[in-house]
């Protein structure tokens, strides 16, 4: 169960109606932002292949400019041998 | 009560970002009696693509288990982007898909067989000093890479030169930035950037040209995009490009041009800039002069404005094409002359031409003209691709013409220093540049090439016209040594194979592309039998040395005996390389010793010259006195800028007057569309790593070709429909993406994909630029045609054969 730190960039202008779209999805926690659309978030999904897609659907957002991730913690993946190519 | 495990390791996930961005959240984990979440953490850089971010990576129980950017960073501020986030899942023993052990075979119709490293290493002796001794020096080669570190190029090429009296030292980076190389160098007088990625957050104009920054360097494109986000109306961004691409979501202006028409955009630009006087006349009359033809003639003010004269905004537009207006032209240059500090970006759209160096030259023109250099927010900035290509190739000596620390192989000054300095007597190093990249895989092909050694790069994907090339590498009469983690397409056409460790599990130093030295030192083991190459390089000079009976060659390697290969030996390389060969020359290093690397959250940017200068990260801007300890020193007068580069003995500034040149190949009625290539985000070069990380092969699992929607209609096609795209060299059949991208009459391929019918090098042209010898892998021409409807397709990497 990999879970992930990331900074969100989205429009300053339109950022609640963005926090309120990113909220709504699954494994996704917000625990702050600030003027600039600088919004944090944590998600957590159950492999990072899951992840990936996340962020994907994410920037799929027309609010949503970038997803920087800052943190990445996937030890029991890893412990689970995880990576089978 | 605590917290659980995981809410622990949430929070600190959140505390990590929130700490990026100086958000305080209502929760600290300082009170938590938990074990952390690794057992250690270890500084180190991202192995893929040429920004250089830093992170951390985490261990537990001897596995990579974590990762964190580190905000410090000048780099990336503690931004990763997925492929940085994921890379973690190739090292130790996480890939069961990595080489283990060394793998020969002495034809190359047969199958491999495990062998030990003393018979591998004897074997690699044994057949180089064979062809030495039947063919001549000039019949063995080495060819390397902008992913190998610095150490490993140095050593490498050492051994090449001194020991096996060869300049036959060759590298991919020759494939990507030797056009940068060449613009800089005859524009500026000296290679690699002025200015630093702070300028990212101090300009006020960035003209974007030839580069898909989104993709291609996602965490350096989110500064850019942070700094015109955070000054909505005085920031502008110009991207100029034959494709619109995500980069181009930012821009306040896009200008699409036909490919290959860039000078003359740029021409036209330079015209408006010298039309409406908006050139700095001072800085023109203090640090520039202006010159034309292959014998660098000077002429004058006068001269160069009745050249531009020649490109009319009216007439550019007209050559450009594509959405190009005379009003667009204007703006541009308008927007470009007049901000505070204009930035400048390119990577491949520029560097991978015919006249790749004339299109940098003229980037830089605009930059002089305007006097948009030195100052905050003001460069001329190449990014580069791969992460070392720099920092090893660029400065170890890692391509045919150039030794250590930026000599020239052709001047015997620097070439007989070098023999001084490696203790080896004069007259060892041939005065001759040897064989460039595409002048290397044609000896092979003409069997002039014997053995060639070729290390953590796939050419056999990576050249252009690659089918051509793979002839000569398949020959039987060649033999030749791979040095990979994983099988590629070139580990395929090798006699033989040798395993080797990959980043944090092996020590060096990383130098990206704004002059900045970054150490990662071993933090897990490396998988099976893997080794480091500099342990490799060193043995096997060892054995070199018997063969030919020559003390020269365990000359070259004798500084490094009897060092523990993980951390002493690439260390007792560094030194050498910094304290003897880089002592006066302009990359300086002999401040950044490891053991300031170390200390440093990032790096050193050179010059470097003292460990108290190291200590401070270096030079921010070069040649700009009090910020550049060599522009002090080297100062010729009271003004500002030194610009004391080696390679122009005036001290002065070029603006070089190049004519509009198209591309080698032009569409015509038989192939009528321009091809393009690039990358897509997910995936970097042949995907030989990123193709093994599963979440980002599903992301991509295929090559398409992007064509657009005008064109797709005329010829019926429909989005994945299978369409084949045919040059006068090759044929690919890829699905169709039907997308504003490309211009109409163009389409665009990436190129990571291993498949044979999806191999676009098959397909591109080995045309080169006659100064840089860089191929013109951007523009070919092409034809393309539906061959069927949607099929479902597999994605495909090279495996190794039990
Ligand atoms: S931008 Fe480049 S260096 Fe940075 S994390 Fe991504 S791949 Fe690595």
């Amino acid at each position: 169960m990999p879970v992930g730190g990331f900074v969100i960039n989205v429009d300053p202008d339109r950022i609640e109606e963005s926090i309120k779209k990113l909220t709504s999805f699954r494994g996704v926690e917000i625990h702050g932002s600030d003027e600039k659309g600088n919004v944090i978030a944590v998600f957590e999904s159950s492999n990072s292949h899951e992840m990936e897609e996340m962020v994907k659907e994410i920037m799929k957002i027309e609010t949503v400019l970038s997803v920087g991730l800052t943190y990445f913690n996937a030890e029991d993946e890893v412990e689970g041998n995880a990576n089978q190519g | 009560m605590g917290l659980s495990r995981r809410e622990f390791i949430k929070r600190t996930a959140a505390l990590t970002a929130a700490s990026y961005v100086g958000i305080d959240l209502p929760f600290s984990n300082e009170q938590e009696a938990h074990a952390s979440d690794a057992d250690s953490w270890h500084k180190g850089t991202c192995r893929l693509c040429g920004s250089g971010c830093r992170l951390e990576l985490g261990v537990k129980n001897g596995k990579a288990v974590a990762l964190r950017g580190i905000t410090k960073s000048r780099t990336n501020m503690g931004y990763l982007c997925m492929k940085g986030m994921l890379f973690y899942k190739l090292m130790g023993n996480n890939h069961p898909e990595r080489l283990k052990k060394p793998l020969y075979r002495a034809r190359k119709d047969q199958p491999f067989k495990e062998i030990s490293w003393d018979e591998a290493l004897d074997i690699a002796a044994k057949e180089f000093a064979k062809a030495v001794k039947q063919y001549g020096n000039d019949s063995v080669a080495y060819y390397g890479s902008g992913q190998a570190l610095t150490e490993e190029t140095y050593i490498f090429q050492k051994v090449m030169r001194g020991g096996l009296k060869t300049n036959n030292v060759e590298g991919n980076p020759r494939l990507c930035m030797a056009s940068a190389v060449g613009g800089y160098i005859t524009s500026f007088g000296a290679d690699e950037p002025i200015g630093s990625y702070t300028n990212f957050e101090r300009a006020s104009c960035f003209f974007i040209i030839g580069s898909n920054t989104a993709e291609a360097h996602p965490v350096l494109f989110r500064r850019i995009m942070r700094r015109k986000l955070d000054n909505k109306d005085t920031v502008k961004v110009i991207n100029a490009d034959p494709r619109v691409s995500p980069t181009s979501r930012i821009a306040d202006l896009h200008l699409q041009f036909n490919p290959g028409t860039d000078l003359a955009l740029l021409n036209a630009m330079a015209y408006v800039i010298v039309e409406e006087n908006l050139y700095d006349e001072d800085f023109l009359k203090n640090y520039a002069v202006f010159r034309m033809g292959k014998e660098k003639k000077q002429v004058d003010f006068a001269k160069y404005k009745s050249f531009v004269k020649d490109y009319s905004p009216e007439k550019a537009a007209r050559i450009c094409g594509g959405n190009i207006t005379p009003e667009k032209i204007r703006q541009a240059a308008r927007w470009f002359a007049k901000s505070e500090g204009t930035m400048s970006i390119w990577t491949m759209g520029i560097n991978q031409r015919k006249r790749g160096v004339w299109a940098n030259n003229l980037i830089h023109n605009l930059h002089i003209l305007t006097g948009q250099l030195c100052k905050p927010g003001a460069d001329s900035f190449s990014l580069t691709g791969q992460p070392n290509a720099c920092g090893g190739v660029r400065e170890g000596g890692g391509l045919c013409h150039i030794l250590p620390a930026h000599r020239l192989v052709k001047k015997d000054k620097l070439r007989h220093e070098v023999e001084r300095l490696w203790g080896i007597p004069e007259g060892r190093i041939p005065p001759k540049p040897g064989y460039h990249t595409v002048a290397m895989f044609e000896a092979v092909n003409q069997g002039k090439i014997k053995a060639i050694w070729i290390n953590c790069t796939s050419p056999a994907q990576s050249l252009p016209n690659c089918d051509k090339y793979r002839k000569g590498m398949r020959r039987e009469d060649v033999f030749m040594v791979v040095t990979d983690i994983f099988p590629t397409k070139t580990t395929e056409l090798a006699n033989l194979i040798l395993p080797t460790a990959f980043i944090f599990e092996k020590t060096g130093v990383y130098g990206c592309t704004e002059r900045r030295s970054q150490l990662t030192a071993k933090a897990v083991d490396a998988p099976g039998e893997a080794k480091p190459e500099v342990w490799i390089v060193r043995e096997w000079a060892l054995r070199l040395a018997k063969e030919l009976n020559d003390p020269v060659i365990k000359k070259c390697v004798e500084p490094f005996l009897g060092k523990e290969p993980d951390y002493e030996l690439p260390k007792a390389i560094w030194d050498e390389y910094t304290q003897k060969l880089t002592k006066g020359r302009d990359n300086d290093l002999r401040g950044a010793t490891y053991d300031v690397l170390k200390k440093l959250p990032d790096g050193v940017q050179w010059p470097a010259p003292t460990k108290e200068w190291a200590l401070k990260g270096g030079t921010d801007i070069k040649f700009v006195r009090g910020l550049d300890p060599l522009a002090d020193k080297h100062a010729k007068n009271d003004l500002p800028y030194q610009f004391y580069g080696p390679a122009h003995p005036d001290k002065k500034l070029w603006i070089w007057l190049r004519p509009q040149k198209g591309p080698a190949e032009m569409p015509d009625s038989e192939y009528p569309f321009y091809l393009s290539t690039g990358r897509v985000i997910d995936h970097w070069h042949t995907a030989s790593m990123t193709g093994r990380i599963k979440e980002l092969m599903r992301a991509n699992p295929y090559a398409y070709v992007e064509i657009n929607p005008k064109d797709a209609e005329k010829l019926g096609i429909k989005p994945g429909d299978m369409v084949e795209v045919v040059s006068r060299r090759g044929r690919n059949v890829l699905p169709a993406k039907i997308y504003v991208g490309p211009c109409e009459g163009m389409v665009f391929v990436y190129w990571h994909d291993q498949a044979e019918d999806r191999m676009i090098n098959r397909v591109t042209k080995d045309a080169f630029d006659p100064g840089s010898k860089e191929p013109e892998f951007k523009i070919c021409a092409c034809r393309i045609k539906k061959v069927s409807g949607p099929r479902p397709l597999k994605p495909f990497l090279v495996q190794m054969k039990a």
